[in-house]
């Protein structure tokens, strides 16, 4: 047991570095994740079916389909095409591609939440449809799914351990290759529990207190 | 007077209901039209037409003398065409300012510090001024479509159109809109209410149009109006609202 906290003491700087990439893969999924969101979010609810059919196809598939094999299907299948990608932009299009279609329903849902009467009032003072959803709807439907945009970016932090099995070296890999060293399971696949939850936790906390931020306004 | 809007055999259906059958209308520049009508007789839908918030399956709308095309001309028409809503539609992520300077920046291209000019003035003409930087839920129904009726009118429209901009509100509150909409019709702005304020019809309005089961029924001046309605239907709408 001595010999178990000894290892995770001597390899947590180590755990952290795994971490931070976590991090940034999360963050620029994150971001990718919400522009894909955003636009087939607001697909789904086109009233043209040009629009509508395919933002459908994409979350019904994205949603439909395990993670796992998305990922494997970017990084080992699309070189078969002749696409190849490196590990770090494969997992960050996967994780983002995938994250994108959960947030299209919960922006889609936001859009939904705003009364009929802000976009017609946004039309009647002469906005075209893109400068009312910019100005009057989307504002408004951000505001309103915080929350759950704040849940599915934790769910997005937590699933980006499995870009693990394809190298990349965020914290999940981190603690393995520990692991493959040092054999002291346990009280390294409990640190790295330990700084999910950190990070997690964080997460929600920074998700609450912008809440309570945009609420005062 | 010249005639700024012409309606010309109008009609909508939402899906098989037939809501408007055949209206025409015209309007001078400078009237005031009151549209009255029980519930369900189409008022609204002919102002959301006119606006063009609503499509219509037959007819054709003139604004100033040009048809209008409803593919085309609408983002324009609208910033021509002011208008009013029962609920206010004021957008509550917004100051008050910011809610009167968005539109006619973005969409007319005027600079921050003209827009904001020119909302001073409008606030200060609803009696509102002191409110410029209060979000809207921390005003009065009132005080929220007086607001709501600077922010149209911040877009210069030449037509002012009202959905019973004082039906959602308290009696008290009533008073205070009427007032900024009897100001504006005597500086000349061209109206269409939609109202069940009968005093208003009287003292504000040119003329006074019924409405039943989606047609016109009756109109006339108001004195004329009250006084001695011709059509069976028009009586009995009038008795049943000037009874209480
Ligand atoms: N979006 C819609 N879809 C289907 N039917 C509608 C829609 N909007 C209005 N209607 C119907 O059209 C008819 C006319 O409605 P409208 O709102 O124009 O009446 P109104 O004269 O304004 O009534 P009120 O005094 O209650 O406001 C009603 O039968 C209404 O149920
Ligand atoms: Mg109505």
């Amino acid at each position: 047991m001595i010999y178990q906290i000894q290892v995770l003491v001597r390899s947590f700087d180590y755990l952290l570095i795994g971490a931070l990439m976590t991090l940034k893969i999360t963050a620029v999924s994150v971001l990718m994740g919400l522009v894909i969101g955003t636009f087939v979010g607001m697909g789904r609810l086109s009233k043209s079916r040009a629009f509508s059919w395919p933002a459908s196809v994409y979350v019904e598939f994205l949603r439909g389909t395990p993670l796992l094999v998305q990922i494997f299907l970017i990084y080992y299948g699309l070189p078969s095409l002749g696409l190849n990608l490196k590990a770090f932009p494969a997992a960050v299009i996967a994780l983002g591609i995938n994250s994108g279609a959960y947030v299209a329903e919960i922006v889609r849902a936001g859009i939904q939440s705003v009364p009929k009467g802000q976009y017609e009032a946004a039309r009647s003072l002469g906005m075209t449809h893109g400068q009312a959803m910019r100005y009057i709807i989307l504002p408004q439907a951000f505001r309103n799914i915080l929350p759950a945009l704040g849940n599915e970016f934790i769910a997005l932090l937590k699933d980006s351990s499995l870009v693990s099995v394809i190298g990349i070296t965020e914290l999940m890999k981190s603690g393995q290759i520990v692991i493959s060293r040092t054999f002291a399971s346990f009280s390294i696949y409990g640190g790295v529990a330990l700084i999910y939850f950190g990070m997690t936790f964080t997460l929600s906390r920074i998700v609450r207190y912008v809440e309570k931020r945009l609420a005062i306004a | 007077m010249s005639e700024i809007l012409k309606v010309e055999g109008l009609h909508k259906y939402f899906g098989k209901l037939h809501v408007l059958r055949g209206i025409d209308l015209t309007l001078e520049k400078g009237e005031v039209l009151v549209i009255i009508g029980p519930s369900g007789s189409g008022k609204s839908t002919l102002l959301r037409c006119i606006n063009h918030l609503e499509d219509y399956q037959k007819g054709r709308i003139f604004f100033e003398g040009r048809l209008v095309n409803p593919k085309k001309d609408v983002n324009y028409l609208r910033t021509k065409i002011g208008m009013v809503f029962q609920h206010f539609n004021l957008f509550p992520h917004l100051k008050v300012i910011e809610n009167l300077t968005l539109a006619p920046m973005k969409v007319l291209g005027v600079s921050k510090e003209e827009a904001e000019k020119k909302a001073q003035v409008l606030l200060e003409r609803v009696g509102l001024l002191d409110k410029r930087d209060e979000y809207p839920i921390r005003l009065s129904g009132g005080q929220q479509q007086r607001v709501a009726i600077a922010r149209a009118l911040m877009m210069d429209p030449d037509i002012m159109l009202f959905d019973e901009p004082t039906s959602a509100l308290d009696p008290e509150l009533v008073y205070e809109v009427l007032e900024v909409m009897k100001d504006l019709a005597s500086s000349g702005m061209t109206m269409i209410v939609v109202t069940h304020e009968m005093g208003f019809a009287k003292e504000v309005a040119d003329r006074v149009m019924f409405m039943d089961s989606g047609v016109i029924v009756e109109q006339a001046p108001p004195d004329e109006f009250f006084a001695n309605p011709k059509n069976e239907r028009t009586k009995e709408f009038l008795k049943r609202i000037l009874s209480f």
